[in-house]
């Protein structure tokens, strides 16, 4: 896997960010290999989804450039969105259509062809496991039904680069487990690059190819979970990130 | 007394009130805008009553003998009068006498009218007198009736003063320029008022309901995070904003065709009671819009609507949630209620100039004014608030199209967040 790392999926350099007074973002500079899961962690308001929205063209960079597929996120934001998908954080879905009208209008995004749309959805039913149970309106659904459906909807159009914030948040052990094998698969299958953040040092360590501390809108941080490991003298990233974020 | 009661209830209160949404939208905008409305609506009466006090009436003497001097001599005491001899009815409406001395209300004392006056006082009580009287309508609204009501007062307060029933009217209504005999002015005005109530009353239920479902569908894409999702998706921006606008407007025209025909069947009733043994027929008298009225009407309302929703998409997108959605389309009701009411009441022409400024200036006060002025054939008007409401939709428009092409939709809220986070000084993702 790593040897499709050559060209990189996601190049951020100088990336700041503001909010009037208050700067989320302090230079942060980082490399995404393609075909990779990269995680980024570190402790609340340390900058990780404002990165994520960065990269996802949903906000602007208050200077530095970040490039998803050598495509500036500014300049082209129009052709950055037709090659990733993001999921945010606790996102829900449309409460009054069932779950399979809302992957047919998601669907409907990204091809215009009915059959297309068919593949789609239908891999989308796959990768969720919700049955028959798509045909019900997402306003029945647990806050687990509701997470595995938006899973599946980033993932079902394979896209170059999937952006998923806390993708098992809220979700018990075994929707979790679900949730990150789905990821997994699909990096290998299909090659689709995944930034995704992170607070469960467990997963991260599980499921990330490679992985980027940040705190205070900087990157403190980065390598392979055993990389940072071994280079902490830690037993698991958990105790990293104690050893580098501590308790400030 | 259910445990724990006392409890919650201290909680959401203290929630409720330090919530400065809430304390602007329930208690302080009610403490300015009910007295505003009651302003409004005193302000309205006051004028209608003051009009029909400061009434003037022309007067067409074709009789010239001692008994139409006396009847023009009492009305004089409570109106003032201007007379004029020895003409027809037609023809001082056709020659612009009425606009020339700035009245509405035209009497005409036949010939014989003193004549039958002696008769009657010397024995002959089967002989009585007559006067004809002509209101003009002008769509004004729920007192429009008031000036007729008065003529119809002096001429009882005339007989009271002479003989009881000497004096007859015969009532007749100016349409349009055109004199429609035997059309009374007062049922004219009555069968009239299910519009006068009807169209400000819809109009204003239908911006309402449409700006509450523009705020409720952008707010809940908020709330849900799904709103994210969307501006990441390959599609142009302003789809997303031209989708909720319409998907509003769709739901909202429903909502006001069922409203319009429930409303409709309500006021029917009324409309019935009133037309019993008049059999005036509206279409006939002109009263009914012409297609082009229709379509100005339409036009009007569209445009209206449409920069009613855009306005809701644009300061929905400054709350975090749909309460607070909700709360800032709230402040926008007052422009939306005080026009309806006013114009329930009064012709937007008989206002100070201020008001009017300040009325004509209201984009949600044209459709009520177009409702008016196309019924009465003044297509002008109804042209005139179509450019203004058009010129500022796109206005309006263009602020909430650069709003959803920009970050501003999700900063906004961040901003919010940011300085809640700076008031706790804590240290939560932005």
């Amino acid at each position: 896997m790593l040897g499709s790392c050559l060209v990189s999926a996601i190049e951020i350099v100088d990336l700041t960010k503001d909010f009037g007074s208050i700067r989320a973002l302090d230079l942060l500079t980082l490399n995404v290999g393609s075909g990779q899961i990269f995680g980024l962690i570190g402790p609340n308001g340390a900058g990780k989804t404002t990165t994520l929205r960065i990269v996802s063209t949903l906000l602007l960079p208050s200077s530095g450039t970040v490039k998803v597929s050598g495509l500036d996120v500014v300049r082209d934001a129009a052709e950055v969105r037709k090659i990733i998908t993001y999921l945010p954080e606790e996102a829900g879905a449309y409460r009054n259509l069932s779950g399979w009208e809302y992957l047919e209008f998601m669907a409907r995004f990204r091809t215009e062809s009915k059959k297309e749309t068919h593949e789609m959805v239908q891999e989308a039913a796959g990768i969720c496991g919700l049955g028959e149970r798509l045909r019900d309106r997402a306003k029945t659904y647990s806050k687990g039904m509701k997470r595995r459906l938006l899973v599946a909807r980033a993932l079902m159009a394979k896209p170059k680069l999937a952006i998923l914030d806390e993708p098992t948040s809220g979700l018990d052990v075994m929707h979790s487990y679900h949730v990150r094998e789905i990821i997994k698969r699909y990096v290998k299958e299909h090659g689709v690059t995944v930034l995704l953040s992170s607070h469960n040092m467990l997963e991260v360590e599980h499921l990330c190819d490679q992985v980027a501390l940040v705190n205070k809108g900087k990157v403190v941080a980065e390598g392979r979970p055993q990389e940072l490991k071994d280079k902490f003298g830690s037993a698991n990233l958990e105790e990293v990130f104690v050893k580098v974020v501590g308790f400030a | 007394m259910l445990k724990g009661f006392g409890n919650i209830l201290v909680k959401e209160l203290k929630e409720l009130m330090r919530d400065p949404k809430i304390l602007l939208g329930m208690i302080i905008v009610p403490l300015i805008m009910f007295p505003v409305l009651g302003a409004v609506m005193s302000f309205s009466v006051e004028s209608a009553a003051e009009q029909a006090r400061k009434a003037s009436v022309l007067v067409i003497n074709n009789d010239g003998e001692n008994s139409s001097d006396a009847f023009i001599r009492y009305l004089n005491s409570s109106v003032k009068v201007f007379v004029v001899n020895n003409t027809l009815p037609a023809e001082a409406v056709s020659s612009g006498l009425l606009s020339k001395y700035n009245t509405t209300q035209l009497i005409e004392i036949p010939a014989g009218f003193s004549a039958n006056m002696t008769r009657h006082f010397g024995g002959d009580t089967n002989v009585t007198a007559y006067v004809k009287f002509y209101s003009v309508f002008s769509g004004a609204g729920i007192l429009e009736g008031i000036g007729s009501s008065m003529i119809d007062d002096l001429v009882a307060g005339f007989n009271r003063y002479y003989a009881p029933n000497i004096v007859y009217t015969y009532s007749s209504s100016i349409i349009k320029g055109e004199i429609k005999e035997g059309v009374n002015p007062r049922v004219l005005s009555t069968l009239m008022l299910s519009q006068a109530i009807a169209m400000p009353i819809t109009i204003m239920i239908l911006l309402t309901y449409s700006m509450q479902i523009a705020a409720t569908s952008v707010a809940m894409e908020k709330e849900e995070k799904t709103l994210e999702t969307l501006l990441t998706l390959p599609m142009d921006r302003f789809a997303i904003l031209m989708g909720k606008l319409s998907g509003s407007i769709v739901v909202a025209g429903i909502g006001a065709v069922t409203y319009m025909v429930g409303f409709n069947y309500y006021m029917g009733s009324f409309g019935a009671l009133g037309s019993a043994g008049s059999n005036l027929d509206l279409v006939s008298l002109g009263l009914v819009p012409s297609l082009l009225g229709y379509v100005l009407l339409g036009i009007s309302l569209f445009v209206t609507l449409l920069s009613a929703l855009a306005l809701a998409v644009i300061l929905s997108a400054f709350a975090e949630d749909v309460r607070g959605a909700q709360s800032l389309v709230g402040y926008v009701y007052p422009f939306l209620f005080v026009p309806s009411l006013l114009l329930m009441y009064v012709d937007v022409n008989t206002l100070p100039l201020a008001f009017k400024i300040a009325l004509y200036a209201i984009p949600y006060s044209h459709p009520i004014i177009a409702s008016k002025a196309v019924t009465m054939g003044d297509y002008w008007t109804a042209g005139l608030g179509i450019i203004y409401v058009t010129a500022f939709t796109l206005v309006i428009m263009y602020l909430a199209s650069r709003l959803f092409a920009t970050e501003k939709i999700l900063t906004m809220k961040l901003k919010f967040k940011g300085l809640r986070k700076r008031q706790k000084t804590s240290a939560e993702e932005p």
